[in-house]
C-alpha cells in the first residue's frame, strides 16, 4: 500500500505519467425510485433509436480492474457481474439514473403495478432468443427470481428478505411479483439490476447444484454481445447475431483488457489505444484532452464524498451539533473540488442532494436560509465559540482516510486549512484500506472521510443508506451503511412513507430529508463523486453526452454499459 | 551424510514454522474477507447474501481456528489451494498461480540470471584491470543505477522508449491484449517486445550489486598466495583470472545468487505494477489488499518453499564446491 502511494506521489509530481491511485475508480449504481407512478411503459427501444447505422467497428474499453480477468461471467458473482450484466445478460427494464429515472423497456415490453404497489405484472417481450438459439420466455424470468429464493447467496439485493417478495409466478407471457409491502423503491433492483438467466441452462445438474459459485465461462444470455474468447489479459466480446433489436449492436467487437493500475490504462487512453475510459486521470487537460481534439470527457456526479462525524454520545465533540455546523460552514467546497479533485468532482452541498443530477429534489432557498450556501467563517467561528473553542484554544480532531487515495489527501489538506481558521486542529490519519473499513464499520473514529457510492435514480437511495436508523449499529458492532450512527425517528418516518407515496409526495419527502440534513448535519458532504468517463470520437460515435444522457457513461455501470454499447457506432463503417 | 540430514531437518522445521505463521498472520491482520467484499461492492449488496456467497466458496469464519489450521496444512501439501475470495472471487487459486507463474519465471528469472552473469563478468574484468577504463566507468555507473527505485527506472524507460517515441516499445501487458496466445513466431516476437522494458528495468536496477560484490571478492582473491603462485608458474593471464581467482571469488556470490533465484518467484511487484505485467508479485499484492486468505496462503507457501529449496540447493552446492564447509571442524 505504501509503495503504491509512493508511486502515485512521484508520478503526480512528475506530471509525466498518471499512475495515481484514486479514490473513485469504481462505482456502481444501485437503488431506485421510478418516477413513473402507474408505470406502464409503452415506448419500444427500436423506435427510440434516432437513426440506424451500419454494423462494424471495434471499441476498446479502458476500465482499470486492478486484477487479471477470471473469465467467469456468473451474473450473481459481484466480482464479475459488471462484465456480464448489460453485455450478455439483460434486465427487464432499463432505468436511467441520470435522466429522472427515464425507463427503456428491455426484456419486459411493459408492466403494471397492482394496488398499493404491492404487486407488479411484467409483460414479457415476444421474439427474444437466447444466444444459443433457444426461445426466451416468461418462465425464464420467474425461474431467475425463484432461484434467488432457493439460493440466498444469489439474492444480492435481499428481495426475498428485505423487500418482502412473496411469490413470483409466470402465466402465459406475463410474470407476477407479489410483495408483502409497497415495493416501488425496489423496482430499480428487480427490474434494472437483476439480469435474467436461461432456465434451460441453469437447471442442468452441474449448475443447479451451485448456481452461486458456477463459473459460467461461456455465458448464454439475451444481450447484444457474446464472449469469444476470454483470457487473463483480455475479454473479447463479439456481436450476438440473433440479438432481438434488429440491426443492433452496430459495434461488432469489444476489446476489454484487464488493466492492473491507472497508469498504464491512462497512457493507453491518451495514446488513443483505448476509446472508452472509466477512471480518474489527474491533470486531465494536459494529460488527455490536449493529446487529441477527438478526446473528450464528461463525468456526471452521482453520489457524495463526505465527512462522517461520529454522532455517538461517546464522542462528545463530534456529537455536538455546533461543532458539526461550524465544520460544514467553514469548508470551502469549491476550493476542495478545484485543488483536491482537479475540478473533476464538483462541490457538494449540505443537503446531500446531488446537483445537477437530482435538481428537482433540491431546495436552494432552504440551503440559503440555513446559511450553507457559501462558506461562512465568521458564523463558524461564533458556533465554535459557543462550544467553547477558539483559534487560541483549538479543538483537536482526527479524521481517518484511506492510504493511497491521493485526491482525498489533497482535499483533506484544504479542509485542514479551512478548519484551522475557526479553531479546529485537524489531524489526517491515513489508514490501510482494511483497517479503515473495520474502523468505519465499527464506529472507531471521530471523523471519517469516505464516499459511499451507492446511488439510485433518486436521492432516496443514498440518503436512506446513510440516515436510516435500521442501517446503523451500536459502537463496536458493524453498521451496514449508517456509519455516523444517526438515529432520528422523524427522519425514519419520512423514509417509511416514501415507498407508497406518489411521485410528487416523494419529491417533497426528499426535500424534508434534505432539511433534516441542514438541521442536524449528520454528515458533511464535501464533493460529488462522479462516473469517470473519457471518450474518443475519432472513429466511434454515439457516446452519452450532457445533451443526451441516455445512460450512466462509465463502463463499470451495469446494465448501463449495455445501453451505451447499443448506441455506439463506427464512423468508418458507415 | 550427517551434514545432509541436518540440513534436511532444518528445512522441514523452517517450512513448518513458515507455514504456520503464514496461516495465522493474515488472520491477525485488520479486516476480513467479508468487509473487503462489502467495500468492493460499495455496500450496495445484502451483507447476508455476500456472507452466504463467501461460505459457498469455502470461507468458514465461524469454524474452530485449529480445525481450519489442520485442514489448511493438509490442503497445502495435497495441492488443494481453494478458491479465491478476494478481487478474483470464484477463480480457483491454482488457476491464478499457473497463469501468472510462467510470466514471472520468464521475466524475473531470466533477468536475474542475466544480471548475475553479466554483473559477475563485469566485476571480474573490472577487478582484473583495476583502475582501467572499464573499472572506472561501469562499476560507479551501475552502483548509482542500482540505488534508483525500480518504478522510477521503469517510468523513465516508458517515457523515453514508449511515450516520446510514440509506442516504439510497448509499455504495458505481457503481449498485446487482442492477440491470442499461440505458438508462432509473431506471438513470440510480441512477447519478447513486451518484455524488453520491464527486463531492462530489473537489469539496470539489480546488476550493480553483483558487479560490486564480485569486484571486491575478486580483488581480495587476487592478493592470495595461490594467485601469486600461479603467476610464478607462468600461467596465462586468462587462466589465472578465470580458474584461479574468479572461481574462488565466485563462491560467496553463489549463495547470494541461489537466494535471489528463490526470490524470483515472488516476482517484482513494482515492475509488474508499472508495466501492467500479470505476474505473481502483482497477485500477491492484490491478495493482501483484498484479504484473500486462500490466494495469500498459496502464494506465501510457494514463496517459502522456493526460497527454502534454493537455500538447500545452495548449501549442498557450496558443500560440494568448497571442502571447507564439509569439515566438521575441530572438536
Amino acid at each position: 500500500m505504501r509503495r503504491t502511494k509512493t508511486i502515485a506521489a512521484v508520478v503526480v509530481s512528475l506530471s509525466l505519467l498518471a499512475a495515481a491511485c484514486t479514490s473513485a475508480t469504481k462505482k456502481a449504481t444501485s437503488s431506485s425510485a421510478a418516477n413513473n407512478p402507474s408505470g406502464s411503459v409503452s415506448t419500444q427501444p427500436g423506435s427510440t433509436a434516432k437513426a440506424s447505422h451500419k454494423q462494424g467497428g471495434t471499441v476498446t474499453i479502458v476500465n482499470v480492474q486492478g486484477q487479471t480477468w477470471s473469465c467467469q461471467f456468473n451474473p450473481f458473482n459481484p466480482a464479475v457481474y459488471a462484465e456480464s450484466l448489460g453485455f450478455v445478460y439483460e434486465p427487464l427494464v432499463f432505468v436511467n439514473l441520470l435522466n429522472n429515472a427515464a425507463e427503456t423497456p428491455m426484456l419486459a415490453s411493459s408492466y403494471t403495478w397492482g394496488p398499493d404497489k404491492k404487486s407488479i405484472t411484467f409483460t414479457i417481450r415476444d421474439g427474444v432468443k437466447w444466444s444459443d438459439g433457444q426461445p426466451f420466455s416468461a418462465d425464464d424470468v420467474a425461474f431467475t427470481f425463484n432461484l434467488m429464493k432457493r439460493v440466498p447467496a444469489t439474492d444480492l439485493y435481499s428481495l426475498w428478505t428485505g423487500a418482502g417478495l412473496q411469490t413470483v409466478t409466470a402465466t402465459g407471457n406475463t410474470v407476477l411479483l407479489s410483495f408483502a409491502k409497497p415495493a416501488q423503491p425496489y423496482f430499480w433492483y428487480f427490474a434494472d439490476q437483476v439480469g435474467i438467466v436461461p432456465q434451460h441452462i441453469w437447471t442442468t445438474a452441474a449448475v443447479a447444484a451451485h448456481p452461486d459459485t458456477w463459473a459460467d465461462a461461456n455465458p448464454v444470455g439475451t444481450g447484444p454481445f457474446k464472449v469469444s474468447p476470454c483470457g487473463p489479459n483480455n475479454i473479447q466480446y463479439v456481436a450476438n447475431p440473433n440479438y432481438w433489436q434488429a440491426g443492433k449492436p452496430y459495434i461488432q467487437k469489444i476489446v476489454y483488457p484487464g488493466y492492473l493500475d491507472n497508469g498504464p490504462g491512462n497512457r493507453d487512453l491518451a495514446g488513443g489505444k483505448g476509446q472508452w475510459g472509466s477512471q480518474f486521470i489527474p491533470n486531465i487537460k494536459q494529460f488527455y484532452l490536449s493529446k487529441s481534439p477527438d478526446n473528450h470527457t464528461w463525468s456526471p456526479p452521482v453520489t457524495n464524498v463526505e465527512i462522517f462525524p461520529n454522532l455517538d454520545p461517546s464522542h462528545p465533540q463530534t456529537s455536538k451539533l455546533a461543532v458539526r455546523q461550524a465544520i460544514s460552514m467553514a469548508i470551502d467546497r469549491n476550493k476542495v473540488s478545484q485543488i483536491g479533485e482537479d475540478g473533476q468532482q464538483p462541490p457538494a452541498n449540505q443537503t446531500g442532494i446531488i446537483l445537477p443530477t437530482f435538481n428537482m429534489y433540491y431546495d436552494a432557498s432552504a440551503v440559503a436560509a440555513a446559511g450553507y450556501d457559501k462558506p461562512n467563517v465568521d458564523k463558524a467561528k461564533s458556533l465554535m465559540a459557543s462550544a467553547g473553542y477558539s483559534p487560541s484554544n483549538p479543538l483537536k480532531l482526527t479524521i481517518i482516510t484511506i492510504t493511497g487515495y491521493t485526491d482525498w489527501d489533497a482535499s483533506l489538506a484544504v479542509i485542514k486549512q479551512n478548519l484551522a481558521s475557526i479553531g479546529i486542529d485537524l489531524t489526517v490519519q491515513d489508514l490501510a484500506q482494511q483497517t479503515f473499513n473495520s474502523r468505519l464499520y465499527t464506529g472507531d473514529f471521530d471523523l471519517a472521510y469516505y464516499g459511499e457510492p451507492t446511488s439510485g435514480p433518486s436521492p432516496y437511495y443514498e440518503l436512506r443508506q446513510i440516515l436510516y436508523s435500521k442501517n446503523t449499529a451500536p459502537i463496536g458492532k458493524s453498521a451496514s451503511t449508517n456509519y455516523e450512527r444517526y438515529i432520528n425517528p422523524a427522519v425514519d418516518a419520512l423514509f417509511d412513507q416514501y415507498p407508497s407515496a406518489d411521485s410528487a409526495t416523494q419529491v417533497s419527502l426528499i426535500k424534508q430529508i434534505g432539511q433534516a440534513m441542514l438541521n442536524d448535519v449528520p454528515i458533511i458532504p464535501t464533493t460529488e463523486s462522479v462516473d469517470w468517463f473519457q471518450y474518443n470520437t475519432k472513429d466511434i460515435a454515439g457516446w452519452p453526452t450532457p445533451a443526451d444522457p441516455y445512460a450512466q457513461p462509465a463502463a463499470f455501470n451495469f446494465p448501463d454499459a449495455g445501453q451505451v454499447l447499443l448506441h455506439l457506432y463506427s464512423k468508418s463503417a458507415q | 551424510m550427517r551434514y545432509v540430514v541436518r540440513r534436511l531437518g532444518f528445512f522441514a522445521l523452517t517450512l513448518w514454522v513458515a507455514l504456520t505463521l503464514n496461516f495465522f498472520i493474515p488472520r491477525f491482520m485488520p479486516g476480513n474477507p467479508l468487509d473487503a467484499l462489502r467495500a468492493r461492492t460499495h455496500d450496495r449488496l445484502s451483507p447476508a447474501a455476500l456472507e452466504q456467497m463467501l461460505t459457498s466458496y469455502g470461507f468458514k469464519p465461524h469454524q474452530n481456528i485449529f480445525v481450519q489450521y489442520l485442514e489448511y496444512l493438509r490442503n497445502m501439501f495435497t495441492g488443494h489451494w481453494g478458491i479465491s475470495i478476494g478481487a478474483t472471487l470464484g477463480e480457483p487459486v491454482s488457476t491464478i498461480v499457473w497463469q501468472a507463474l510462467p510470466w514471472t519465471l520468464g521475466l524475473v528469472g531470466v533477468t536475474t540470471v542475466l544480471a548475475f552473469l553479466l554483473g559477475s563478468l563485469i566485476g571480474v574484468v573490472a577487478a582484473w584491470r583495476r583502475g582501467g577504463r572499464l573499472d572506472s566507468v561501469l562499476p560507479p555507473v551501475f552502483v548509482v543505477t542500482s540505488a534508483l527505485p525500480y518504478f522510477w527506472v521503469g517510468l523513465m524507460l516508458i517515457l523515453v522508449f514508449s511515450v516520446w517515441t510514440h509506442g516504439w516499445l510497448p509499455s504495458d501487458f505481457n503481449y498485446d491484449p487482442d492477440l491470442l496466445p499461440e505458438f508462432s513466431l509473431g506471438f513470440i516476437e510480441n512477447v519478447l517486445k513486451h518484455a524488453v522494458l520491464p527486463a531492462a528495468t530489473i537489469l539496470i536496477a539489480s546488476i550493480g550489486a553483483w558487479i560490486l560484490t564480485m569486484r571486491n571478492n575478486m580483488i581480495t582473491t587476487l592478493a592470495e598466495d595461490y594467485v601469486r603462485m600461479g603467476r610464478a608458474k607462468g600461467l596465462s593471464n586468462s587462466r589465472i583470472m578465470t580458474d584461479y581467482a574468479a572461481r574462488n571469488a565466485m563462491l560467496p556470490n553463489l549463495s547470494g545468487f541461489a537466494m535471489s533465484l528463490g526470490f524470483v518467484i515472488t516476482g517484482s511487484i513494482l515492475v509488474e505494477y508499472v508495466f501492467n505485467y500479470p505476474g505473481l508479485g502483482y497477485q500477491l499484492y492484490n491478495a493482501v489488499q483484498n484479504t484473500d486468505y486462500p490466494l495469500m496462503q498459496a502464494l506465501f507457501m510457494l514463496f517459502t518453499v522456493a526460497v527454502l529449496v534454493a537455500l538447500l540447493v545452495c548449501d549442498f552446492a557450496i558443500a560440494w564446491l568448497d571442502p571447507r564447509v564439509r569439515a566438521t571442524g575441530s572438536r
